[in-house]
């Protein structure tokens, strides 16, 4: 074993020691906050496991897409829902802790099946490198070009479809409960902002 | 590497693994000397949050303002956007005129979610 490829595979236990952990920490942990800083993490190491697999664009797309916005957004939502309330607890908590853990353990028992019974070509395709971004670039503009210009038009909608919905708890929330919200308000503005001027 | 698990081909990434340790190694120490060297008194200005900023009223755990989540929102919208304008600008020499005009349709697509985030006071603050 040369020094390369035990590098290699210390990065890859380290890593994938960092992903269990993580996620088990995003599952079982009391503090939501900390649920949404560990998911963080284990974005980023999968982001790593790219790395050494060869796909640096993907490990950056991830880096870009997982970890800088839509983890944003899940810490941004949490901030949103972030009232103190009592909770009630549930009735039955034990059986549907026991139902859902069976539901999981089947799941890895199928994984773990599929694993070892898929036969692997080892080794795989010969690693392309730094060239990898610009074989996507060229399949995304030939082959692939519907797809890519759906994926604007579906970044065109979720945009619309954000605005519509956060117009709407806008105008619900300062509208029912205008003090109750402006308490928690970093700075106090009376008028609604998202509310179209011309609908009365 | 001509046996081994797989082969690592990308180049330049053994500095990116320095660069990665000594950032993790960064907090790390600067906790650790905190609590090494620092004073160990609690009291006064000691328990606020920040200690020479202004002081905070209330708790940490408030319902924050929804105008940050549309923030957010717009921010992913243009970062998806960026991550698939990459390859493009990578490619740029191999792919010529007709890839130049399909991504010049794509941004534009996408000027259109700006425009209406824009006409619709997303992008306001007050």
């Amino acid at each position: 074993m040369t020094i390369a490829t035990s590098t290699e595979l210390i990065c890859f236990l380290v890593l994938s020691t960092v992903i269990v952990l993580g996620s088990l920490g995003v599952v079982l942990l009391e503090n939501i906050v900390y649920s949404a800083f560990m998911l963080g993490g284990v974005f980023m190491a999968v982001a790593g496991l790219y790395l050494l697999l060869n796909a640096s664009f993907v490990a950056a797309a991830q880096v870009l897409v997982y970890v800088g916005a839509v983890n944003v957004l899940i810490i941004f939502a949490i901030m949103l829902v972030n009232k103190r309330e009592e909770l009630k607890p549930i009735k039955g908590l034990r059986l549907r802790r026991i139902v859902s853990g069976a539901v999981c353990i089947g799941l890895l028992v199928l994984l773990v099946r599929v694993a070892i019974i898929t036969p692997w070509p080892l080794p795989g395709p010969i690693a392309i490198g730094e060239e990898a971004t610009a074989r996507i670039g060229e399949h995304l503009f030939t082959d692939y070009l519907l797809p890519f210009e759906l994926a604007s038009v579906l970044l065109l909608m979720a945009m619309i479809g954000a605005i519509v919905l956060a117009r709407r708890d806008v105008y619900d929330s300062e509208l029912l409960a205008g003090d109750d919200m402006k308490e928690g308000l970093i700075e106090q503005t009376p008028t609604p902002l998202l509310v179209d001027k011309s609908s009365p | 590497m001509k046996s081994g698990l797989s082969m690592f081909s990308l180049p330049g990434y053994d500095a990116f693994l320095g660069f990665l340790l000594i950032a993790a190694a960064v907090p790390i120490l600067a906790l650790v000397t905190n609590k090494l060297i620092s004073p160990r008194s609690r009291e006064g200005e000691r328990e606020l949050t920040y200690e020479s900023g202004m002081e905070p009223i209330g708790g940490a755990w408030i319902q924050f303002n929804i105008r940050y989540y549309m923030f957010a929102l717009v921010f992913v919208i243009f970062d998806v956007e960026t991550v698939f304008l990459y390859p493009w600008a990578v490619a740029f020499n191999r792919l010529g005129l007709l890839a130049f005009i399909e991504a010049l349709i794509f941004i534009a697509i996408l000027v259109v979610a700006l425009a209406y985030a824009w006409r619709k006071g997303a992008l306001e603050w007050s």
